[in-house]
């Protein structure tokens, strides 16, 4: 026996790297003087993100592995760490509005966040289960700390020791649920599964139905989605909408990947995930239509979209990936974009998470009040924006996958009309005009109106011209 | 030269924003000028007739979801197409009184976007482009209804509107894309393809669900009164006239075809359209009966006309789904009849709401003592509401009458009560807001004081109908003339049911 060195692709590496280098910097700076500027801070995270998204994009259409093969890039990896990458940059600038909550600490704050990120890039690009479970414990980890970040609020407290207790215990069904597949395939390569899962041995199912609730938990699919509304309502706005993001993006990389290399077509094995997947887009979205907060709502609205997401991967289909990618993109547009709206209105603190707190905004803040409506729409499938593209792909590939993925259309379409009173809730509030008492008063900073530009963007650019993403991720080997 | 039509007014729309609020002569021009201009560019098509096609396709979408950017015009879809530009210039020009003046940008840009939505669904040459606009419609009057109604119930009748007609559009977004992963493309009209029978049933059902939800018919009418009620006279005049003829277009140009024209003549998908057919029979003469009885019921003058627009589309399901003759072009001359009569019924019922503040026939009456001209206008309308000869709603109820007795005489003599309660609300209406003496409400805004006889001399603000409502309702009233006296004009061009087999027996072939 020899044991071999381990050979390491920095080019492959390269978007962590500058990502964990931008995380050590702001530790530094924050270090180096009394009170070094929050402004400073979260501006070298950003300038991380964009060296990281640079490093990305010299990656785009390659497929590589680096340390003996515990780390990809490729078609599953690439556009979700593009999507993690956003998602932090949006983060960071809007948590430099007047009152976002960072917890008085905003370099350990700034940094919590970008390591997180790196966890969820290496999620995306894990190819065995060590490197899952890094992945997910490293992006988990960080967001434990984050969602107690609005240190002051109990909410906040309580959503930050719920979302540890919760995450420990699905943590802990993902490494056991890991053991026994390395025991049903003696491989810890999830390409090395495909031959268990062709089996279906009993070690295997055990295995695979303990990874899933794992990941279901962290995709906050019902029914392992109780603890989503409490976490995302008490948690700071802008880690709020990273949250609904970021863990979505990395863990369905990871979902897509395992389902792509371990299942053909009409695999037995994946009618769990469907039954999650359609109990997910019902719960979510009856859930969303009592809420009176905002905050709340989307999280409700994230469990559905989270089972929606799902759908893509019903028939295992050629097209399935790029519906699934074209569809967090859009999710990724639509949420942070209606994340950023909030957040600009509160000048980042909790004023505009109430509904009550929009009504007739339409008439005093007109831009913020049609960027909402917009991403409102988006969320609720309104033709001319992504998200109607978005469902279109997702309700094609359910179609086209025999009686599960019947099943699962027809409860993305049941789970969409449901969810319209909700997100239409709000809009109606925004153009209804005024009456009683005097309006609570808005932030406007120029800097979080940067991610809600590009959200609107993205938006109406996948919404018009699906065109040019489509043939983009389907181009991504 | 479609695509212009089309997006003509939505560039108007966009045009109106940068124009101050304050510029409300600007504005107006601007609208209005879009309107006609939108009515000239949609004229040439009359080209199409009869038989013909005009058609633009640019690729747009390849890969998993292959859809072209394909907006087309035949002798059927130029019909609606006509009607929605003849409409939209009445229905804009008479915006201009809306009663809040600073907010009267929005109002015009809504019912601009509106017409856009309309023009896009009838030119829609595929799937894709039909869903689009079948949602996007909605937007503009769910906007008018919670921001430009005014009141809370008309705030609430927005949410009602929203949820009734966007259910019906998922239901359809299931059906859609149910026949594009059959097909394997959005450009489904004169392809064939082969549909297991229990799904193209499955698939028939969605379909009819959203455009039954949008006409509306019973019962799936909840949505309608409140809407017709609570919307300014403006927008419900493109409502009533246009919209809700989205639902028989898509049922004539889509679903019918789509499940009725196969490759295999004894194919299953042929059994969809007719296996329903007793279904949707019955649906139509219910709502015949019942719109025609519960518009008798009503106090509410635009409710009456609501619940009478209910009973008149019933006629047209009646002759799509009793598969006649002439049943196509009887329901073009219906359609188009109705669209012009119920959108100059409800414009002389906003200018009587001017003048009186309210449409509740309790309230207010006589209005012929101080407005004759009005009241004449009123007659005609009302008296083509009703079906008298000459006038071209009589035209279009008799055809189809005619044509379904033939194949299903049953359902058809049910349906002939309609015709006698229809003398009964019509004859309502003009009597109890015309005739008697002058009562309103808010007698400054009848032009007198309370206790006054009516004397309209110099003092007094003028009563009777302004040369502006008089102009802008001459076409409408000039058009149901017309269409009553010479129906054939209409008929003749109208591609009757062989021609379209004949057609559909090409593409099959193809």
């Amino acid at each position: 026996m020899t044991i071999q060195g381990v050979s390491i692709d920095f080019t492959v590496l390269g978007p962590i790297i500058a990502l964990g280098t931008a995380g050590l910097l702001v530790l530094l700076a924050d270090l180096a003087g009394k009170k070094t500027p929050r402004g400073l801070l979260y501006g070298i995270g950003v300038a991380g993100c964009a060296v990281a998204f640079a490093l990305l994009w010299q990656l785009f259409g390659r497929t590589a592995t680096t340390m003996n093969g515990v780390f990809a890039v490729d078609r599953f990896s690439w556009g979700f760490s593009a999507i993690l990458v956003g998602a932090l940059a949006v983060t960071l600038l809007l948590s430099t509005l007047r009152n976002a909550d960072d917890g008085g600490s905003p370099g350990s704050y700034a940094a919590l966040l970008i390591f997180s990120t790196i966890g969820g890039l290496i999620l995306a690009g894990a190819t065995n289960l060590i490197g899952l479970f890094l992945g997910i414990e490293q992006l988990s980890l960080g967001l434990y700390v984050l969602a107690g970040s609005g240190f002051p609020r109990e909410a906040s407290q309580e959503a930050s020791l719920k979302y540890l207790l919760l995450g420990s215990l699905a943590s802990g069904f993902l490494i056991y649920g890991s053991a026994l597949l390395y025991g049903a395939s003696g491989s810890i390569s999830i390409a090395a599964l495909a031959e268990a899962a062709a089996h279906l041995t009993p070690l295997f199912v055990i295995g695979f139905a303990l990874l899933l609730v794992g990941l279901a938990f962290k995709l906050a699919l019902a029914p392992f989605h109780l603890w989503t509304p409490d976490v995302y309502e008490g948690s700071p706005i802008a880690m709020t909408g990273f949250m609904t993001v970021a863990v979505k993006a990395a863990a369905f990389a990871v979902l897509a990947r395992f389902v792509y290399t371990a299942f053909g077509h009409d695999s037995i094995a994946l009618v769990p995930l469907w039954g999650l997947a359609i109990l997910s887009m019902l719960v979510g979205s009856f859930g969303a239509l009592g809420q009176r907060n905002l905050k709340r709502l989307l999280a409700y609205s994230s469990i559905a979209q989270a089972g929606f997401m799902a759908a893509a991967l019903a028939g295992v289909g050629q097209y399935g990936l790029s519906a699934l990618l074209f569809y967090v993109a859009a999710y990724a547009f639509m949420n942070l974009g209606a994340f950023a709206v909030i957040a600009l209105l509160g000048d980042g603190d909790e004023a505009y998470a109430d509904l009550d707190a929009y009504r007739a905004l339409f008439y005093r803040r007109p831009w913020a009040a049609v960027a909402l409506t917009l991403f409102l729409f988006s969320l609720a499938g309104i033709p001319g924006t992504a998200g109607f593209f978005g469902k279109v792909l997702l309700l094609e590939q359910s179609f086209s996958a025999g009686s599960w993925g019947i099943a699962l259309g027809v409860s993305l379409v049941i789970g969409s009309i449901v969810s319209i009173y909700a997100y239409f809730k709000v809009i109606w509030q925004m153009f209804a005009p005024q009456e009683g008492e005097s309006p609570v008063v808005a932030g406007n900073s120029a800097l979080s109106w940067i991610p809600i530009v590009v959200g609107a963007a993205g938006v109406l650019l996948l919404g018009v011209v699906p065109q040019t993403f489509v043939s983009f991720v389907s181009a991504a080997p | 030269m479609i695509s212009k039509m089309v997006f003509l007014p939505a560039v108007a729309a966009l045009a109106l924003m940068l124009v101050p609020r304050s510029q409300s002569v600007v504005l107006k021009t601007i609208a209005l000028a879009a309107a006609l201009l939108t009515l000239m560019l949609s004229l040439p098509l009359l080209g199409v007739l009869p038989g013909g096609m005009e058609q633009e396709s640019v690729s747009w979408i390849a890969g998993p979801l292959e859809a072209a950017y394909h907006v087309r015009v035949d002798g059927l879809s130029l019909f609606f197409v006509l009607l929605t530009t003849l409409v939209s210039v009445p229905a804009v020009w008479a915006a201009f009184t809306y009663a809040d003046a600073t907010r009267l940008r929005g109002y015009l840009a809504l019912l601009l976007l509106f017409e856009w939505t309309l023009l896009g669904l009838f030119t829609a040459g595929n799937l894709l482009l039909f869903y689009i606009y079948w949602d996007l419609m909605l937007i503009p009057v769910f906007l008018a209804l919670v921001g430009y109604s005014g009141t809370a119930q008309a705030r609430r009748a927005g949410m009602l509107y929203l949820i009734y007609n966007l259910f019906g559009g998922l239901v359809l977004l299931a059906g859609v894309i149910g026949i594009v992963v059959n097909a394997g493309t959005f450009e489904v009209l004169g392809h064939s393809y082969t549909l297991d029978p229990a799904a193209a049933r499955w698939l028939f059902a969605a379909f009819a669900l959203a455009f039954l939800i949008k006409t509306p018919a019973f019962p799936f009418h909840a949505w309608m009164p409140p809407t017709y009620t609570y919307l300014p006279p403006s927008m419900v005049a493109l409502v009533s006239g246009v919209q809700s003829k989205a639902g028989l277009y898509g049922l004539l140009v889509f679903a019918i075809p789509l499940f009725r024209y196969q490759a295999d003549p004894v194919s299953p998908a042929i059994q969809a359209a007719q296996y329903f057919a007793p279904a949707m029979l019955v649906i139509a003469v219910v709502s015949i009966v019942y719109g025609a009885l519960t518009a008798i019921a009503q106090t509410n003058a635009k409710t009456l006309v609501g619940y009478s627009s209910l009973s008149h589309l019933g006629f047209v399901l009646l002759a799509l789904f009793a598969f006649g003759f002439s049943s196509i072009s009887a329901s073009i001359l219906m359609i188009v009849s109705h669209g012009v009569i119920v959108a100059a019924l409800f414009l002389l019922l906003g200018f009587v709401e001017e003048r009186t503040g309210t449409n509740d026939l309790g309230a207010f009456g006589g209005l012929a003592a101080g407005a004759p001209r009005l009241a004449a206008l009123m007659l005609i309308v009302a008296m083509a509401a009703l079906g008298l000869p000459g006038l071209s709603g009589f035209a279009g109820e008799f055809l189809i009458l005619i044509g379904a007795w033939q194949t299903q005489p049953v359902y058809t003599a049910i349906a002939l009560i309609a015709v006698v309660l229809a003398a009964v609300y019509a004859l309502r209406l003009l009597q109890g807001a015309m005739h008697g003496p002058l009562r309103a409400p808010d007698d400054s805004k009848a032009g007198r004081s309370a206790l006054d006889p009516i004397v309209l001399d110099g003092n007094t603000p003028p009563f009777d109908i302004k040369p502006r409502e008089l102009a802008l309702l001459a076409p409408l009233v000039a058009i149901i003339f017309f269409l009553g006296i010479w129906p054939a004009w209409l008929n003749d061009r109208v591609p009757i049911q062989t021609d379209i087999d004949a057609q559909a027996a090409v593409h099959d072939r193809a």
